[in-house]
């Protein structure tokens, strides 16, 4: 059981690492891509946190992003394997597009968890453990402290601009 | 505890979170601060969908779900920000 959730803890590392890094590549901390998310941006910021990072975490709620598409990726390959994130990765484009999401965040990383999963369950991993990693992975950025979260996305942020 | 899978451990921590970010969404007074703990609770909901029905339709069901949530929590934040703008 250990074993488990030991394996759970280092999918949720390597997912965090994963989303982080394509929504940071993809400018999701630069502006809010619709009115709301800016709204949610400014009013973390009310809150204490730092700006740039809670327009990343109103991007977030506002349109599924990499943390979704990694999300989905790993239900796709958990469900039916290769075939089954890249049909994830269509719903993110999907999506996005429902959401007015003028970006491709989402589906890069859906297809590029789809692939990263994949691999993992060829070492030993079981792709469920992506599903409940990702999960806590998410967890640390939107659903612990908004100020925290939106401080390190800042910092990671000013490190690409 | 003997005998409980890896799914089933997986279930259990993505219960738990989805618990835990329903009583954040709860307990928070600001409605646009409400928005990311409810995003962590369509993310484990939508996980709970996929763990609980192994089906390449369960698959559609989570990214419904995920993506309906995702607009509606778009649309009650924009509603708050004065509705659309140029940028929509």
């Amino acid at each position: 059981m250990l074993d488990v959730i030991a394996r759970i803890l280092a999918a949720s590392l390597v997912s965090w690492l994963l989303f982080i890094t394509i929504d940071v590549l993809f400018k999701l901390p630069e502006k809010g891509g619709v009115s709301g998310a800016t709204a949610i941006g400014r009013s973390i910021e009310e809150e204490g946190g730092a700006l740039h990072g809670g327009y990343m975490m109103g991007n977030i709620v506002c349109s599924p992003d990499a943390s979704a598409g990694t999300l989905l990726a790993a239900c796709g390959v958990y469900i039916a394997g290769i075939p089954g994130g890249l049909a994830a990765a269509l719903l993110v484009y999907l999506g996005n597009r429902i959401c007015h999401d003028p970006g491709y965040a989402g589906t890069t990383g859906a297809i590029l968890a789809t692939f990263v999963v994949f691999g993992f369950t060829q070492v030993g991993f079981g792709a469920e453990e992506f599903i409940a990693g990702m999960v806590l992975a998410i967890l640390t950025i939107q659903g612990l402290s908004h100020t925290g979260a939106s401080r390190l996305l800042a910092t990671l942020w000013g490190w690409r601009a | 505890m003997a005998g409980i899978t890896g799914e089933e451990i997986a279930l259990i921590i993505v219960v738990l979170v989805g618990l835990f970010a329903a009583l954040r969404v709860a307990v928070e007074n600001n409605t646009l601060r409400k928005l990311p703990y409810l995003n962590v609770l369509s993310f484990a909901i939508a996980a709970a969908i996929a763990l609980l029905i192994r089906h390449p339709l369960a698959l559609l069901a989570a990214a419904a779900f995920f993506v309906g949530s995702t607009l509606e929590s778009n649309a009650i934040a924009s509603t708050f920000a004065g509705g659309s703008t140029e940028d929509d």
